[in-house]
């Protein structure tokens, strides 16, 4: 089990890293900020100066060899727009994201398990071709479209629910679901498929023969055994949740780390997409990282390959 | 309270009579202002963004101010002169007090300058400042910015829209202004949450009258259904950057529509350093002749900014309102692209961004189907914002330009996208040249005009440019606020109220 974690983690470490190489020179091919950080009317030798002056003249290995230095003490560089600490920018804004993707998740689950278990039970009836079209219309519709479908309905037309910001839960009611939409619709369907193919194994068909109520034998002998796969799925959305989150907290104009991003990205922002993706990558590879050691715990077959 | 309603066939009425249809009925003692991006700092003199800009005028003051007919009015500076053709001496207001109740004198001016250019402290908007040698204080109350040569457009240097001007207090307050700003202005800086609000309070000792809102919040919110949607359910009063499909919508009931032709100017140039049909000015005639713009303005801003005769926004100064552009004859057109031997027409690049600017890409579209007609095949070329301020740096803009500027002066126009050599110019002209130079080497303000009129005679026979319009800046207010919007885009709220 040592053996296995330790492997795990040196794969963890060098993802990290590889990532962080990655952007690093990808953000840089497309050429540096000063231009676009400098007034339209700068003149060439301003726009000369500014990049001086930012380092951004010195050749890339140089550039890397200071990045890799100081991110290994800890400093990942100042904002250029903010001239703040770029990963504390990223920090700051961290909460409110997990709260909006922890909202969402918690959505999905809630919505998707009972939809996925009526859909494999009441196979080829209404049930199931509802809730095959609800996750159908939930992986298709795109997220800003839902999103700004919503704030129409519930602000501008009904006026029930905050069209922005953030404050108390119901301003996490509409983001929640627009970014829960495609979670939902995955787990549905996964959870469903599961739960077919294990409705028609050998053991439930005994369990029925022995006179098991229809009840117990879903929720306690099939659930048990179709839900494997169907955690795993719902530990990778939680990546896909923070993802996502980037539009749907643009449109609901929440303070997360995806506006954050997105505005680095338009303004070459270097630091403070080095230090997004870097910690984005950190997060997702953890959660890789439990998922996996989940699964050896479970299944003691993959500790031992 | 007037709603419409998107959808009625899936409004449950039950539901929308259940609860309040305006979430929070805004209060007449608070007002937000929703645009699109956040503030970046709140130093004036480290960011180059007019939605930081929007907020940090609220907290500080400049030097001068401009009124609603965009005339330059005393702000922290009372009177203006010049001593000699390269001193600008500003007279300031006494007993004016900062936020933490320092007094502003002209140590502060002097300070603000000194700061600001310094090239250690990397102000974005150095170049506005840039001409400003030294900065003397005379006395506790008069201070001369002198320049190395005559500088006649000092006076957009110094107001508000120069951003890095805006007065800050000297010493040890001046420590934490990215994050505690301590301004001389109508309001006070109560709270910033980073990319949720900036949240400002009155400052009743104002020195021009306390103001008659008592809060002040700035929300980003990018997505325009979302700025729309916060409007029409109160949740905030002004909304920035309306389109012009949506003012029949927004235009009464709880909310109104203000807008205003902006200084800013949607135009072609052309570039003609290299060897195209460009280089031929019947060419560049043709051009002017075969684009309707009077249509396309109707057509996509609803008839809304103003048509520009010339690359120059109507209310700059030494605009001759007896200029005239060209009008609108393709027959015209051709015969000109015939004489200049291009009977069937040739081929072109157009090179721009798009979603940069309101109905931008719309507005090149309706312009390639224009030149179209008259036999010239446009295609578009359209950048990602890095990669055009690349190509603009190593002078790779190609064909047809659609690239946007402002400024009220010509020599803050002409000069920088025509005088030859110039990082934006893809123009060359000798005659022009001696003009544009003699405009900017003396203030006199006669000479000015007859120089600049001179300028565009030259300007308009040789067609560097295929001027379009001033656009239109359009707000969504709640109809119960009484505010004006600016052609410079800055928004001012020391006048505002409700009622």
């Amino acid at each position: 089990m040592l053996n296995f974690l330790l492997t795990r983690l040196v794969h963890a470490v060098a993802v990290v890293f590889g990532v962080s190489v990655a952007v690093f020179f990808l953000i840089r091919i497309g050429g540096d900020p000063s231009a676009l950080f400098l007034p339209p009317e700068a003149s060439l030798e301003e726009i000369a100066r500014f990049r001086h002056l930012m380092g951004f003249d010195q050749p890339l290995i140089v550039q890397f060899r200071q990045f890799l230095g100081r991110a290994l003490q800890g400093d990942f560089g100042q904002s250029l727009r903010y001239d703040q600490p770029a990963m504390q920018l990223v920090l700051e804004r961290f909460p409110a994201t997990l709260e909006l993707s922890g909202a969402a998740l918690l959505l999905s689950v809630v919505v998707a398990v009972p939809l996925g278990l009526l859909a494999a039970v009441q196979r080829g009836r209404l049930a199931d071709r509802v809730g095959l079209f609800l996750s159908l219309i939930g992986q298709s519709f795109p997220t800003f479209w839902l999103a700004i479908m919503l704030i129409l309905l519930f602000s501008e037309t009904w006026g029930i629910l905050p069209p922005s910001g953030r404050g108390g839960w119901l301003n996490l009611v509409m983001p929640a679901m627009a970014l829960a939409a495609y979670s939902t619709a995955i787990i549905t369907r996964l959870l469903r498929s599961s739960m077919i193919e294990v409705l028609q194994s050998d053991y439930i068909r005994t369990a029925r023969a022995k006179g098991l109520a229809p009840l117990p034998i879903i929720l306690v002998h099939a659930l048990r055994n179709a839900a494997i796969p169907t955690l795993t799925v719902i530990a990778l959305q939680v990546g896909a949740l923070l993802g996502g989150a980037v539009i749907t907290e643009e449109i609901f104009a929440y303070p997360g780390i995806g506006r954050l991003a997105i505005q680095a990205i338009s303004n070459r922002d270097f630091t403070v997409i080095q230090a997004f993706v870097l910690f984005m990558a950190v997060v997702i590879v953890s959660i890789n990282f439990l998922v996996d050691v989940a699964y050896a715990l479970l299944d003691p077959r993959i500790r031992r390959r | 309270m007037k709603r419409r309603d998107f959808a009625p066939l899936l409004a449950t009425p039950l539901l929308a009579r259940a609860l309040p249809a305006r979430a929070q009925p805004a209060s007449a003692r608070m007002l937000t202002v929703a645009q699109p991006n956040d503030a970046q700092t709140m130093d004036p003199a480290k960011h180059s963004a007019f939605p930081t800009a929007n907020i940090l005028f609220q907290i500080f003051d400049a030097l001068l101010t401009q009124d609603a007919a965009g005339d330059f009015k005393p702000a922290l500076a009372l009177s203006w002169s010049n001593p000699d053709p390269l001193t600008w001496r500003f007279v300031l207001r006494q007993g004016v007090k900062f936020h933490n109740g320092q007094e502003f004198d002209a140590t502060a001016v002097k300070f603000t300058f000194d700061r600001a250019l310094d090239p250690a402290f990397r102000a974005p908007y150095f170049s506005r400042i840039a001409a400003i040698k030294a900065v003397e204080v005379v006395d506790k109350f008069t201070v001369d910015l002198k320049t190395a040569a005559p500088f006649p457009t000092m006076l957009y240097s110094v107001y508000e829209a120069s951003f890095a001007t805006l007065i800050v207090p000297p010493g040890e307050a001046s420590v934490n202004l990215a994050t505690m700003p301590i301004g001389t202005g109508p309001y006070r800086f109560v709270e910033w949450r980073r990319d949720d609000r900036v949240v400002l309070e009155a400052n009743p000792d104002y020195w021009g009258g306390a103001p008659r809102i008592p809060r002040v919040v700035f929300r980003p919110i990018r997505e325009i259904r979302t700025r729309i949607a916060e409007l029409r359910s109160g949740g905030v009063q002004i909304a920035v950057d309306i389109p012009p499909e949506d003012i029949a919508a927004l235009d009464g009931g709880a909310t109104k529509i203000a807008n205003i032709a902006s200084d800013f100017l949607y135009f072609f140039n052309f570039e003609t350093l290299k060897p195209s049909p460009l280089q031929d000015k019947r060419v560049r005639q043709a051009i002017n002749h075969a684009v309707d713009v009077d249509a396309i303005q109707r057509a996509l801003l609803g008839g809304l900014g103003t048509r520009i005769a010339t690359v120059l926004p109507s209310n700059a100064f030494g605009y001759d309102p007896s200029w005239k552009p060209y009008p609108f004859d393709p027959a015209r057109a051709r015969a000109l692209l015939a004489e200049a031997g291009h009977r069937d027409g040739f081929a072109i690049t157009l090179t721009s961004r798009q979603g940069r600017y309101m109905k931008d890409k719309e507005i090149m579209e309706a312009t390639i189907g224009f030149l179209r007609r008259v036999g010239i095949r446009v295609t578009a070329n359209y950048l990602e914002p890095g990669v055009w301020a690349q190509v603009s740096e190593r002078k790779g803009r190609e064909g047809l330009i659609f690239g946007g500027w402002s400024g009220r002066d010509p020599d803050l126009v002409w000069y920088p996208l025509l005088y030859t050599g110039q990082y934006q110019s893809y123009y060359t002209n000798l005659a022009l040249d001696a003009l544009l130079v003699q405009g900017r080497s003396t203030l006199d303000e006669a000479e000015r005009r007859r120089i600049y009129n001179a300028a565009q005679a030259i300007i308009h026979e040789d067609a560097p440019f295929l001027p379009m319009l001033q656009p239109p800046l359009i707000y969504g207010l709640d109809a119960r606020l009484s505010w004006s919007p600016r052609t410079d885009s800055m928004i001012d709220l020391r006048k505002a109220s409700f009622g």
